[in-house]
């Protein structure tokens, strides 16, 4: 156990080590997620009547804020392990494969530190819908905040690692996590409330762990609790989210890894 | 006891066996040569070493643990260099050996001392808080090199040490790998497809060709057994080829003939008395001789007399391969 967490941090902060050295791709990945909150958020400033319907009293721009905070999280983090791919063909993985480190190490290293990149990438655009005027009114609930976005990203971070671990190419894997990142950020309340959903697109969402998420944000930066759903409920699935995706994520890196690439 | 030892040792992707049964041992301290052209089974072989692929039958044992059934311990043990240059670009010198460092468990107390140590020995001190990405493509490979050597493994794989390197560098390398092995006194394995690499740096080698090996001698017995002296001969065309040939066969002293249509190479033990029985056969035969050589015997030659053909031919279609494995990169 102890040698895992030491060789876990080996790979985290060899990751992070090149992620700072790569500082220009901070501001690109930034561009999406400040179109989404800027234009995105006025165009559908109309839309402020149907946001109050179900109780939410504030802008829209202020409603979709979390969600953008997720949407920076989530592709952030589904992105992050394309490097897996590099590192399988520039003979870095056969590296740490042939050292005594356990290859969930690998996984969870890699992880780690693409949640961590994802909290800070998130936290820029919370800057960014500050300086904008979204309201936020009890700053300190940037602590919890930022923990849930780890969180959640450590587990996001695993379809990543899987999808590049079984990935042999760079296109199957751009279309793999293409395939899965819209729908999964489209199938949540990230800009439309769920009781707006029709029902079978609501039960879909109620599925889908990016949901709760955002729910989480939320109710954490605006104080208003949607859809009934209780915030001890929504912390109770992402962490069963974050352990699943944990547990299969060093499985499947394992299993894919050990076969010839 | 041995460093490695294999027992029948064969891997097949489909249909294709890349390494069929081969049985070899490296003693310990011993730096002990894969000679033979790419596709020969080299890295393959190399890689189940390793514990990178499983065999698909045999037994491979280093420091005589299983490479499959013991494959942790066995990671313990070895030091892995491989073909391409793995070092990260974006961390300096030191940066990189330090992950290494981490990743190969080395105690905290003595990571500073070691990579110290083994930046002196590969003479980049004064360059070690740079970004890989200034290094020269010789810097990279000495840092690589370091890397593996960093945790005295008991054994060193080095793929193909100095593949893309020009010649100045390569014989640095070299310096570089017999310090290493003097100082450290692991045993080192190494593949190759340069003869001159093979016959400059192993105690013994072992010429692999079509996924089998065909011998394992020291190269000084391997050049031996071809007989002390090589006749080249290049003819006009080949008209008569075939009662020269024969005729040759029964000169005193020729060891073994090796044909290649115009082409003749001639494994004697007295070759200047061989020369005019040669012109004498020749004229009587109206067969008109170009050139006509004598020379030691190179590795070159123990390699055509095992395997039937030269080494070089295979370059030229691995060099295409790795070409064309390039441009795959390039677009993706």
């Amino acid at each position: 156990m102890n040698s895992l967490m030491y060789d876990t941090y080996t790979i985290f902060w060899r990751e992070l080590k090149r992620y700072k050295k790569s500082r220009s791709g901070v501001l690109i990945r930034l561009i999406q997620p400040a179109i989404w909150i800027i234009v995105v958020g006025n165009i559908f400033s109309g839309t402020q009547p149907l946001i109050q319907s179900v109780g939410f009293d504030g802008e829209y721009i202020e409603f979709m804020a979390p969600g953008v905070i997720i949407l920076t999280a989530i592709f952030t983090s589904i992105f992050g392990g394309v490097n897996t791919l590099w590192d399988r063909r520039y003979g870095f993985m056969n590296k740490a494969l042939t050292s005594p480190i356990s290859r969930s190490a690998i996984a969870l290293g890699k992880m780690s530190a693409i949640s961590l990149i994802a909290a800070m990438q998130a936290s820029l655009i919370l800057g960014i819908a500050l300086a904008i005027g979204v309201n936020f009114p009890n700053p300190i609930m940037i602590a919890p905040i930022m923990a849930i976005v780890i969180l959640f990203s450590l587990g996001f971070s695993g379809i990543s690692v899987m999808v590049a671990a079984t990935a042999k190419s760079q296109e199957t894997f751009w279309g793999m996590i293409n395939f899965l990142g819209m729908p999964l950020f489209m199938l949540s309340p990230a800009l439309f409330p769920l009781e707006l959903l029709p029902n079978w697109l609501a039960v879909i969402a109620k599925l889908n762990p990016v949901t709760y998420t955002v729910l989480l944000v939320r109710e954490l930066m605006t104080g208003v609790s949607e859809g009934g759903i209780p915030i001890l409920l929504s912390l109770g699935i992402l962490f069963a989210f974050v352990l699943v995706m944990i547990g299969l994520a060093s499985y499947v890196f394992t299993r894919e890894v050990n076969k010839p690439f | 006891m041995y460093s490695i030892e294999t027992k029948s040792l064969t891997k097949s992707f489909g249909d294709v066996i890349a390494v069929n049964d081969i049985s070899f041992s490296v003693n310990s301290g011993e730096i002990f040569g894969f000679l033979g052209p790419n596709g020969a089974g080299k890295s393959t072989t190399m890689m189940i070493l390793t514990t990178l692929l499983k065999p698909t039958s045999g037994q491979a044992l280093i420091s005589e643990f299983d490479v499959v059934g013991n494959a942790k311990k066995v990671r313990e043990k070895i030091g892995y260099v491989q073909q391409e240059t793995t070092v990260d670009e974006y961390l300096t010198g030191r940066e990189n050996l330090l992950l290494q460092a981490k990743l190969n468990h080395i105690p905290k107390n003595e990571i500073n001392s070691r990579i110290d140590e083994v930046l002196e020995l590969i003479e980049l001190s004064d360059k070690q808080n740079d970004s890989v990405v200034t290094y020269s493509g010789g810097m990279r490979k000495r840092l690589d090199i370091a890397g593996g050597l960093l945790h005295r493994p008991k054994v060193l794989f080095l793929d193909e040490p100095t593949v893309g390197l020009d010649i100045q560098t390569r014989r640095k390398i070299w310096e570089y790998i017999k310090k290493i092995h003097k100082e450290f006194d692991m045993t080192i394995f190494l593949s190759t497809h340069y003869m001159e690499e093979a016959d400059n740096l192993c105690d013994r080698i072992g010429i692999i060709d079509g996924g089998k090996i065909q011998v394992i001698d020291s190269p000084e017995n391997m050049k031996n057994a071809m007989g002390n002296e090589v006749i080249s001969i290049i003819m006009d065309d080949a008209h008569n080829r075939d009662s020269f040939l024969s005729q040759l066969k029964t000169i005193e002293f020729v060891k073994n003939i090796n044909e290649d249509s115009t082409k003749l190479t001639l494994f004697v033990s007295n070759g200047t008395q061989v020369i005019p029985k040669i012109f004498q056969i020749s004229s009587e035969l109206k067969i008109k001789i170009n050139t006509i050589s004598l020379t030691r015997p190179t590795l070159d030659d123990v390699f055509l007399s095992y395997t039937g053909h030269e080494i070089r031919d295979d370059n030229s279609n691995f060099n295409r391969k790795r070409e064309h494995a390039k441009m795959k990169r390039l677009r993706s």
